[in-house]
């Protein structure tokens, strides 16, 4: 029997670290429980990027999130690309590092899309081969996400909840679980959503991942552009009950508003804890935000130059 | 059902969502058909449909959002030449480069580091003088150097060369000596004066034009300092001078290459050199003479 969280602490109410709230977080040392950062942001950079990300990781807890680890291709792992993220946890003493179930490329490529993978025997062995090596190299807690989709492969033989599961066993990993990414998965396949988070190891779950996406009514788009919305809230609220509260992180990505009103997006996860923790003020229901309208799946990561 | 290998549902699905004909084009290309062999209107042999979509609306996703990603981060790598070109213009650049140089990088940083490069190589042969796509390749170059100066090593945190300090080197050693310059400093020659248009251009207002400016030879140190990027113009002795100092020369070679290009008389260039190396000492180009 595994602990809750395989043991690692609940850090609380935490926010996707963004470059346009730089200023304001070092200005303001917001009372946030604890940052996320883009580790592709930060693993190579000798300026502003990781001089902020210094100040930060000595002022609040903080976890590393990639997006171009591509635990499913089958192309052979990056080892300088896992160095550099093992020497970037060290420095910020990074509580966990993640990445997400998927493949971003292959021939060398890189497509930069958190892409599917077929659900099969093949793959779950392939991934869980190579998730070893990754807890081999990195040496500290790593964790595995479930991505937004968009298609299934006719060749899986098995559903996602249960490829995650086994992965996650088999490979002796912790999941992130993104209710907001299960939501939209669930609705783009015809899936029960509710199924699929009764259905995970729920002691494995070390952290999760809440953001907003945009309705094509046909299908929705992982985006990351807006507030969360209430059916997604009320998956969290069945996620915290059967896993007993885990690190709670709000990513926003595109149409970033001021840092406040991205912080207050997370600390609504608090009415859905449970009745015994402190009621929180009630405020009117922000407008949905009107903007770009991308559809392009977040997160992206680059970092605009600051230039005089 | 056909259990297809992983890495061959990947090759294919690679091709099909990055292919530019989009996803019909893509599941017939060669690439992939040599793959997974499928026949028009067959991609559901591969990809299921789902209650409101087609196989082929579901993958048209992941293609879309290939492009759109890749051509946001271009723009993002180029604002000023996006600006300059116009939308339209630039993503059809961006376009046909992400097809000639797609991403070998785990990083996005990488994206755009061939695009002076690309353009250099479908400059147009028509165009023999100096014209409008060297304005172009000039702007790319520029807005590149930018980018890496802001994240690439810099001098923050590190004792710098002071004034006072260049003051007291021994003039008789100081021909002989070599000026150290901050890892961040770079000196470029220009066919147009893309510094002063990318100022220009970062003032107005959207939707207003910046005129392309006429072609003019322009030289510029960028640097870094505080973490910001920073803009210097110079005159071709400041710029022969600093690209000496630059590519390890001594002092006394440097200012023999920024004396061979000079109008000045013997006596007003040495009192604009000792001007020069107050301000840029001042300005934090250098960490040490030695």
């Amino acid at each position: 029997m595994k602990p809750p969280r395989l043991g690692h602490d609940n850090l609380g109410l935490g926010v996707g670290l963004r470059s346009v709230h730089f200023d304001y977080v070092l200005k303001n040392q917001p009372e946030v429980d604890w940052f996320e950062i883009i580790s592709e942001n930060f693993i190579d950079s000798q300026g502003r990027p990781r001089y902020v990300l210094q100040q930060i990781a000595e002022r609040y807890p903080v976890v590393m999130h990639g997006v171009s680890l591509s635990i499913g291709s089958t192309d052979p792992l990056d080892v300088e690309y896992l160095k550099k993220l093992k020497r970037l946890a060290k420095e910020v003493d990074a509580q966990w590092i993640s990445d997400h179930l998927c493949w971003t490329g292959i021939l060398g490529r890189n497509t930069h899309d958190l892409l599917p993978v077929p659900f099969t025997e093949e793959t779950l062995r392939h991934v869980v081969e190579r998730v070893k090596t990754v807890q081999d190299v990195l040496e500290r807690p790593f964790v595995l996400e479930n991505p937004s989709s968009y298609i299934t492969f006719q060749d899986s033989t098995m559903d996602e909840w249960e490829f995650v599961t086994r992965m996650a066993e088999e490979a002796d990993c912790g999941l992130l679980l993104d209710v907001n990414n299960v939501y939209v998965s669930s609705f783009n396949h015809d899936m029960d959503p509710d199924r699929f988070i009764r259905s995970l190891p729920h002691e494995r779950i070390v952290q999760f991942h809440l953001a907003g996406h945009t309705d094509y009514t046909t299908h929705l788009i992982d985006t990351h552009d807006n507030h969360v919305i209430d059916p997604v809230w009320e998956l969290y609220r069945t996620a915290h009950q059967l896993t007993g509260g885990v690190s709670t992180l709000l990513e926003w990505d595109a149409n970033i508003p001021p840092f406040p009103v991205v912080h207050e997006e997370v600390l609504k996860a608090k009415r859905f804890m449970g009745e015994h923790l402190p009621a929180i003020e009630e405020k009117e229901e922000e407008p949905a935000l009107v903007g770009a309208g991308s559809s392009v799946p977040h997160p992206l990561h680059h970092i605009r130059p600051e230039v005089e | 059902m056909s259990e297809r290998s992983l890495d061959v549902v990947q090759r294919w699905f690679q091709a099909v969502v990055s292919h530019p004909g989009g996803i019909e084009g893509g599941a017939a290309s060669p690439e992939a058909q040599e793959l997974i062999r499928l026949n028009r209107g067959e991609l559901e042999a591969v990809v299921r449909r789902s209650r409101n979509l087609t196989a082929a609306e579901r993958l048209s996703i992941y293609a879309n959002a290939y492009y759109s990603r890749l051509l946001e981060c271009m723009g993002a790598n180029y604002p000023i030449l996006k600006q300059a070109l116009g939308e339209e213009v630039f993503d059809s650049f961006a376009f046909e480069y992400l097809q000639r140089y797609p991403s070998r990088s785990y990083t996005l940083d990488h994206l755009g580091e061939r695009f002076a490069q690309f353009l250099e190589e479908t400059r147009p042969d028509a165009e023999e003088a100096v014209g409008w796509p060297d304005f172009l390749i000039d702007l790319a170059t520029f807005e590149w150097t930018i980018a890496k100066v802001f994240d690439g090593p810099g001098a923050e945190g590190r004792t710098l060369l002071t004034p006072e300090a260049l003051q007291s080197f021994p003039a008789e050693r100081f021909a002989e000596a070599r000026l150290v310059p901050v890892p961040c400093l770079r000196v470029l020659a220009f066919r147009f004066p893309v510094n002063a248009y990318y100022t220009a251009a970062r003032r107005v207002e959207e939707g207003e034009e910046v005129p392309i400016p006429e072609p003019g030879e322009e030289h510029v140190a960028v640097t870094r300092r505080d973490f910001i990027v920073r803009r210097y113009p110079l005159t071709s002795p400041q710029y022969a001078l600093l690209r000496e100092i630059l590519a390890d020369a001594t002092v006394g070679e440097a200012i023999a290459a920024a004396a061979a290009v000079t109008d000045l008389d013997d006596e007003a260039f040495a009192v604009e050199l000792r001007a020069w190396f107050r301000f840029w000492v001042a300005e934090g180009f250098f960490v040490a003479v030695a």
